[in-house]
């Protein structure tokens, strides 16, 4: 017999509770995806991320069918509160993805915030932005140590190889 | 102690109690909030005043409130004190980021690394903003960003070109 109510679990709940309610929660997401859209690159909290990483994809999707269906347009123009970047989502933006199906942003965690909430953050970025990458290339020198020792190895294998083949 | 006893003492508990929270509240008197201090002709305040001098007053508050009845032990004390679920956890994803060396976490970005990248991406927006001029003015061309003695190549034809007055950071190479 249940003695609880179904009310006060939230088991396999997967919903995000963000600000003050349901709207307030679309109102603070599409305040992050103007800021987005207009910088490429935003620093928030980890939730808020997560959550905007989905609206910036579907817009994308959105202004891929082009400026002149009439269903993008009034997407964009709900989701960006900054009227000048709707010619960017579309002659920008979408076309920088056109090719791509879907992982147009890239989220990565930083360290927590230094103020008193210690609060989790995350970078959140268009790919293909004009800034400086966050993760940085992976570069093999041939001057480490571990590396020049290699070298040496495969030389003398391969000279002892010679010597074999000539005594042989 | 009978019946009827207990439920005139709780009854009379209870009219003091209100009494009390109405002298709180800022209501001096008994009776509507409107009404104003007639003269007093009826002995009503010596019938109250007597009866609060009869009883006394560790029976008035009906509420019995909670106390700790003996002194908990340097033993108990320091079981709760150190269970587990009171320490610090201790964290075991703490590595050395392969580029500056300095500790991070194994599944965020190194904090060294990404101030550098911060603080260039802010140079570079203050550079943007300075050649947009006004706010909300963004041209609907891509950005390239070329530092000094770079020339744009052959892809960055179209694009918006911000210059930067240094020389290209190493670890930005694109």
């Amino acid at each position: 017999m249940r003695l609880t109510l179904r009310a006060l679990i939230s088991h396999g709940r997967v919903a995000r509770r963000i600000g003050l309610g349901p709207e307030s929660r679309i109102n603070i997401l599409r305040n992050i995806l103007t800021g987005l859209v207009r910088h490429e690159r935003i620093e928030t909290t980890r939730a808020r991320a997560d959550e905007v990483r989905f609206y910036a994809e579907k817009l994308i999707d959105y202004a891929k069918k082009g400026d002149t269906n009439e269903k993008s347009m009034k997407m964009a123009d709900f989701w960006l509160t900054e009227k000048d970047l709707i010619p960017k989502l579309f002659k920008v933006l979408a076309v920088r993805f056109e090719n791509q199906r879907d992982g147009c942003t890239r989220m990565a965690r930083i360290p927590n915030r230094e103020n008193l909430d210690r609060a989790s953050m995350a970078v959140l970025e268009y790919k293909g932005n004009p800034f400086p990458p966050l993760f940085p290339m992976k570069r093999v020198s041939e001057l480490n140590l571990l590396n020049q020792l290699l070298k040496a190895y495969r030389e003398e294998k391969a000279q002892m190889c010679c010597v074999w083949l000539v005594d042989a | 102690m009978s019946l009827s006893g207990l439920l005139q003492f709780v009854g009379r508990s209870l009219q003091r109690l209100e009494l009390r929270l109405a002298q709180a509240a800022g209501f001096d008197s008994v009776g509507p909030a409107l009404a104003v201090n007639g003269p007093q002709i009826l002995p009503q305040s010596h019938h109250s005043s007597d009866e609060e001098n009869s009883e006394p007053s560790f029976l008035d508050s009906i509420f019995w409130m909670a106390a700790p009845k003996k002194r908990r032990t340097i033993e108990v004390n320091r079981c709760r004190r150190r269970h587990p679920n009171k320490l610090i956890k201790v964290k075991y994803n703490i590595e050395p980021c392969p580029e500056c060396g300095n500790m991070k976490l194994k599944h965020t970005l190194c904090g060294f690394c990404y101030e550098k990248v911060r603080k260039e991406t802010a140079m570079i927006r203050k550079q943007i903003s300075i050649m947009e001029g006004r706010p909300l003015n963004t041209p609907a061309v891509e950005s390239v960003v070329l530092y000094e003695n770079e020339t744009p190549s052959e892809a960055d034809k179209d694009k918006r070109i911000v210059e930067r007055n240094r020389k290209r950071p190493y670890w930005f190479n694109m």
